[in-house]
Order: structure tokens, then C-alpha cells, then sequence
């Protein structure tokens, strides 16, 4: 929880900071992974306050839901149909029942230890 | 928390993250419309415009180069300097109208609604008037009509049509009924501008019971312009000036 949070905001400052860009046509299929990725980072904390994080799992699910999304979205362009929502829609529910988690289980656990 | 080999991951992941958001947040992303299909249609029109645009172009290109071709065989000697610009000068004349033309077109014989029964009560409604003719006169140019001519007064864009009582004035000449409009383009368009229904000769015809006549004829001679015209007021301007 506490790397991930920081770890962004590290990345925030850097990437402002850095004066690299891309080409605005690729924007909407950025944007889908960066939901990804946030989904699987929420689901990386969780699973670590559970204690059943692992690895491959985080991994390959940071980078294939990513992928899998921002191909989804190029798809969803070519065919006409916005093929994105699908990502949005999946990964924008995921993230808050993540959310939802973790607040249970760090208030759970600071509750626990003031008892 | 201890740094292991975990939390540096995610960590490590986290930062990548965070700098394609900020990347994202740095793109200046441009509003997307839907695109509906009004818009296709105006966009549509424009593109055509602007292909009738680029081929008036094209002709006007061909045109100069053709003067310039005459231009370059002036100065071979192969024609003669005088003659290429009384041919210039019978041209400008003839747009102009000062000079004589036929070709096909139209005429239409107006008379005033002679019966004995007046439509409606003033009597004056029974009356060819000015405006009745500027109004024919306009549909005709408007149906592609290259030359006009009223009662042999060829109508030009100075010449007046006025309302003089019971006669009308064009050019400063008196006419009277029957009004006989002489017109020169494509016959069944110019035919088709006075009778097709909801025209304002059709109306005229029939709602004020004008008597309104046009045959189509193979050969309409307009005559030119017969009176002095000379620019008091306006003078041309010119590049450089």
C-alpha cells in the first residue's frame, strides 16, 4: 500500500518532469491501460494485505490486462463499435471492489490492534 | 513494512505507472465530437465547392495560356497585332452589349387583361406593370437568360424600367402594351421560368388574368444598346492604385 501509493506519486513528478510525449492518436488506448494498471495495482495491495500476493500473478496481470485493453480499444476503432467499455466497464468495477477491500481490511486491522 | 523483493516490484511498477499518467495528464487531448450526419452533409458541400472552385481555376488557366499563346504568336508575326485586338474589341463589345446577337431563346407577348370582367375591384390590377416586368425579367436571368430585350431595348445592367403610367420606361423610352420580352439561353429553361406553376408568370396568368404568351424560337435577335452610356461617378480600380 504504502510503495504503491508513493511509487506513483514518484512516477507523477518524474513524468512531468520528463519532457517525453506520444502521439495523441494513441491517447484513448493509453488511457484504457492506465485503468488496467491501476486495477491490477489496487489488486496487487489487496492481495499483499491478505497475504496471498504473488508475484507471476501481479505481473502478468499488470502487463496482459494492459495490453489486453489498450488492443481491445484499437480493436473496438477498427470495427466502428467502442469496444473499450468493455475494459472501462470491468476494470473500473474491479477497482472499486478492490478499493472497498482494502479499506475493509485496514480498518479491520487498525480496530483489531486499538481493541 | 520491509523493502523486499515484493514491495520493490510493486514499487518499481508503480512508478511506471505514475509517469505514463502524467504523461497521459501532459497530452493536450483534443475534444472528440460525434460526428453527426448533418455535419457529413455540410462537409460534403464545402469538398464540393471547393472542387467546382478548383476546375473554374483550371479553365481560367487554360484561357490565359491560350493568351499567352496568341501573345507569343504576335510577336513570331504569324497575326497580325490590329486584328487580334479588333477581335478583343468586338468580344468586350458584345459582353458588354453594344452589339447585335441572336441565337436561341424565347419571347413573351404581356398584354393587359382586356375582358370585361376586372379582377378585382382596382381597376389597376388588370395593368401590366414595372414591377410585374423587373420580375419576369428576373426569373428569365435567373433560368440562364445571357440577353435580354424589352420591346427591342436591350436590357442592360444601367437600364432603368420604370413605372410611367399607363406606359413603362426602359432606357429612358417610353413603351406601352403589348410588352413583347426577348430572351436569349436555353428555350425550354427560360420556357419553363414564366409557366411552370408557382412562378410569378403563372401567377400573373392566372390570378390576374395577364395575357402572357411565349413561344420558343430557333433564332432571337436582340439589337444592341442604342444610347450613349459613359461612367461619370465610377472609375475602374487598378492594381497599384
Amino acid at each position: 500500500m504504502f510503495f504503491a501509493a508513493i511509487g506513483i506519486l514518484i512516477g507523477i513528478i518524474v513524468g512531468l518532469i520528463l519532457p517525453y510525449t506520444y502521439s495523441v492518436t494513441y491517447s484513448l488506448y493509453i488511457s484504457v491501460a492506465i485503468l488496467a494498471c491501476l486495477d491490477s495495482v489496487f489488486g496487487g495491495v489487496r492481495a499483499n494485505l491478505e497475504g496471498k500476493f504473488d508475484l507471476k500473478i501481479f505481473l502478468s496481470g499488470f502487463f496482459g490486462n494492459s495490453i489486453l485493453a489498450a488492443i481491445l480499444a484499437y480493436i473496438g476503432d477498427r470495427l466502428g463499435v467502442p469496444l473499450y467499455y468493455a475494459a472501462i466497464f470491468t476494470f473500473g468495477g474491479r477497482l472499486f471492489e478492490n478499493f472497498a477491500s482494502i479499506r475493509r481490511l485496514l480498518i479491520n486491522r487498525k480496530s483489531e490492534k486499538s481493541d | 513494512m520491509k523493502i523486499n523483493r515484493t514491495n520493490l516490484v510493486v514499487f518499481g511498477l508503480s512508478v511506471m505507472l505514475g509517469i505514463i499518467i502524467a504523461v497521459q495528464f501532459k497530452q493536450k487531448v483534443p475534444e472528440m465530437i460525434p460526428v453527426t450526419l448533418k455535419s457529413i452533409e455540410t462537409t460534403k458541400n464545402e469538398i464540393n465547392a471547393l472542387y467546382k472552385e478548383i476546375e473554374e481555376l483550371k479553365i481560367m488557366i487554360k484561357d490565359k495560356e491560350e493568351k499567352i499563346e496568341m501573345y507569343e504568336s504576335i510577336l513570331d508575326g504569324n497575326e497580325n497585332l490590329s486584328s487580334v485586338l479588333k477581335e478583343e474589341l468586338r468580344k468586350n463589345k458584345t459582353i458588354a452589349g453594344f452589339e447585335t446577337i441572336k441565337g436561341p431563346g424565347i419571347m413573351v407577348k404581356m398584354t393587359d387583361n382586356m375582358d370585361e370582367n376586372a379582377f378585382g375591384q382596382a381597376f389597376d390590377m388588370d395593368l401590366i406593370h414595372d414591377t410585374d416586368v423587373l420580375r419576369i425579367i428576373n426569373d428569365l436571368r435567373i433560368a440562364g437568360a445571357e440577353a435580354i430585350s424589352i420591346n427591342n431595348q436591350r436590357v442592360l445592367s444601367f437600364s432603368e424600367i420604370k413605372c410611367g403610367g399607363p406606359i413603362i420606361r426602359i432606357n429612358g423610352r417610353s413603351i406601352g402594351t403589348p410588352i413583347y420580352i426577348r430572351a436569349i439561353g436555353d428555350p425550354q429553361v427560360l420556357s419553363a421560368a414564366i409557366n411552370a406553376p408557382n412562378t410569378y408568370g403563372y401567377a400573373l396568368k392566372n390570378i390576374s388574368q395577364i395575357n402572357i404568351e411565349t413561344s420558343m424560337e430557333d433564332e432571337i435577335i436582340i439589337p444592341a444598346y442604342n444610347g450613349v452610356f459613359q461612367f461619370r461617378y465610377a472609375k475602374p480600380v487598378r492594381e497599384g492604385d
